[in-house]
């Protein structure tokens, strides 16, 4: 069964409970307490030890004396994309990194060595190297759980079902009419992230948006390595070609 | 351009030193053992520098996983989209390959190396074009180019290094002038290809290793023998082609330390 998250930004609040729930259930640690001034976000980013992460976009008012659009905010809470075509998965020279019966994209941590091959590969920024433990750590789509039947973290402490978890395809349903409803109430900037996307084949976490990719820290072509590298393959095989050949040639009397 | 409070798309490289060192290293390992494999002259030289590059670059790897004790780990599968699993397992055969070449003088050995040499010496430029790194997955027909000439540049310089008769000293010019003018010539290329060519131009060792190669390349022009120039080609050679390797892995991290990176 292939399993995903939709996380509907439109509804998110910016509570936080995703954050707490994921550090809590998959005892992670803490990543410094700083004050960032980023708006309500002292997290920053994804990482090792961070698999949930809430953005907070301040949009000001626009137009003069607030004539345009009030004062609004975005709030989107991010996570590993679990992608179809998934880059750390085909970089991990291990086999540390695995499709899981759920199709979701696991790090065995008895396995990893740390090689730090899959952080470079992420076209999310996602996976990171934990110092303190040479390891390599993401989200696990909350492995554990979803073997014993139960709902990821995130989603069961999400209060508005911003983050929803469910059967994939149900998921991608109940998204396009979400989206419809959107654009039948005026909100026609609303679009889905990570359905359909040739970089990646697209996504097993995607996303409701109502502003580019970009605003949310987020690619807004990411391309899974794979899809280009066959050049670099064939470019190898003509640089040796000419290498043997300067061999020979220069061994000649 | 749009960007969350500035904060970086992409993680940087985790990579320390030791990364860009073996991507010198093992291209010099491989670029030798080819060259040994075909030139008789040189074969024993080029066997003794492939085995002693090729230890120190497997060290290297080593010491740079979070997890060293789990190095096995690199042949628990064989996952062909994974370009650094298909290097370990090239490892797995020249090393043995080069170890029995180099202290046993077999020919087999010689024979095995001088042919996984071939790989050896661009697969790395394979291994950081697959990534999500702009300006080096954009860089993927270049960059295996840039790094195989560099190694053979590199070989070639070492070679020069150690004094040698007046036939082997003729081979080791040819293969010299044909590693600089590919690395220089790589190097071009590689710039017209990436979309933002000042992640490599704000790294000053890309430069430094561009003069370095040229002046190694113009050394080894002229056709008569002088130890003198010999030494001083061979010098700035594997400076150069060394510092070319690490020019690429801080070009990464300054791609991958901006804004817009996506």
């Amino acid at each position: 069964m292939t399993v995903g998250f939709f996380t509907d930004t439109t509804v998110c609040i910016g509570c936080k409970a995703c954050e707490v729930a994921c550090k809590q259930w998959n005892q992670l640690p803490d990543d410094g307490f700083s004050f960032t001034g980023m708006s309500y976000d002292n997290t920053v980013q994804l990482g090792a030890s961070t698999w949930r992460h809430v953005a907070f976009i301040e949009r000001p008012p626009t137009g003069d004396d607030g004539a345009g659009d009030k004062f609004s905010w975005l709030m989107m809470s991010d996570v590993c994309k679990h992608c179809e075509t998934s880059a750390c998965l085909e970089a991990c020279p291990t086999g540390s990194i695995i499709r899981t019966e759920f199709d979701s994209v696991f790090v065995q941590p008895d396995i990893c060595n740390g090689c730090g091959y899959c952080v470079s590969a992420c076209p999310f920024g996602v996976i990171d190297r934990r110092e303190d433990d040479g390891r390599a750590w993401k989200c696990t789509l909350c492995y554990d759980r979803l073997g014993a039947d139960m709902t990821p973290a995130c989603a069961q402490a999400c209060p508005t079902e911003s983050i929803v978890f469910g059967e994939l395809s149900s998921l991608h349903e109940r998204a396009a009419s979400r989206v419809e409803a959107l654009h039948a109430s005026g909100h026609t900037e609303a679009y889905l992230y990570g359905v359909d996307q040739s970089g990646t084949d697209g996504l097993h976490a995607f996303f409701l948006l109502t502003d580019e990719p970009e605003v949310y820290n987020l690619p807004s072509a990411p391309v899974a390595y794979s899809k280009t590298n066959g050049r670099a393959w064939r470019s190898m095989v003509a640089a040796g070609v000419a290498m043997a050949v300067a061999a020979v040639v220069s061994a000649r009397r | 351009m749009t960007s969350y409070y500035d904060v970086p798309l992409l993680k940087r490289p985790v990579w320390k030193w030791f990364v860009p060192a073996y991507f010198f290293l093992g291209g010099v390992a491989g670029a030798s053992s080819t060259l040994g494999l075909v030139s008789r002259p040189l074969r024993r030289r080029c066997s003794r520098l492939s085995l002693v590059t090729l230890s120190a670059g497997t060290a290297c790897l080593i010491a740079d996983l979070g997890r060293p004790e789990r190095f096995a780990n690199m042949l628990r599968v064989f996952r062909p989209s994974s370009p650094m699993n298909m290097g370990s397992w090239l490892l797995a055969v020249y090393g043995p390959a080069a170890g029995a070449s180099a202290v046993l003088g077999s020919s087999l050995g010689a024979g095995v190396a001088g042919v996984a040499g071939i790989p050896l010496a661009g697969y790395t430029g394979v291994l950081v074009a697959s990534t999500a790194v702009p300006a080096w997955q954009d860089a993927s027909t270049s960059m295996p180019a840039l790094f195989t000439a560099s190694g053979v540049a590199g070989a070639a310089s070492l070679l020069k290094l150690g004094g040698c008769d007046d036939e082997s000293a003729r081979v080791l010019r040819r293969y010299g002038i044909a590693g600089c003018a590919g690395e220089l010539a790589a190097a071009v290329a590689l710039e017209r290809e990436v979309r933002d060519p000042a992640a490599y131009r704000a790294t000053p060792l890309w430069r430094l290793s561009h003069l370095l190669t040229t002046i190694s390349l113009l050394l080894s022009l002229p056709r008569g023998r002088n130890r003198r120039r010999e030494l001083a080609s061979g010098v700035s050679g594997v400076a150069g082609s060394a510092m070319v390797k690490f020019a690429v892995a801080q070009a990464g991290h300054h791609s991958t330390s901006s804004k817009s990176s996506a």
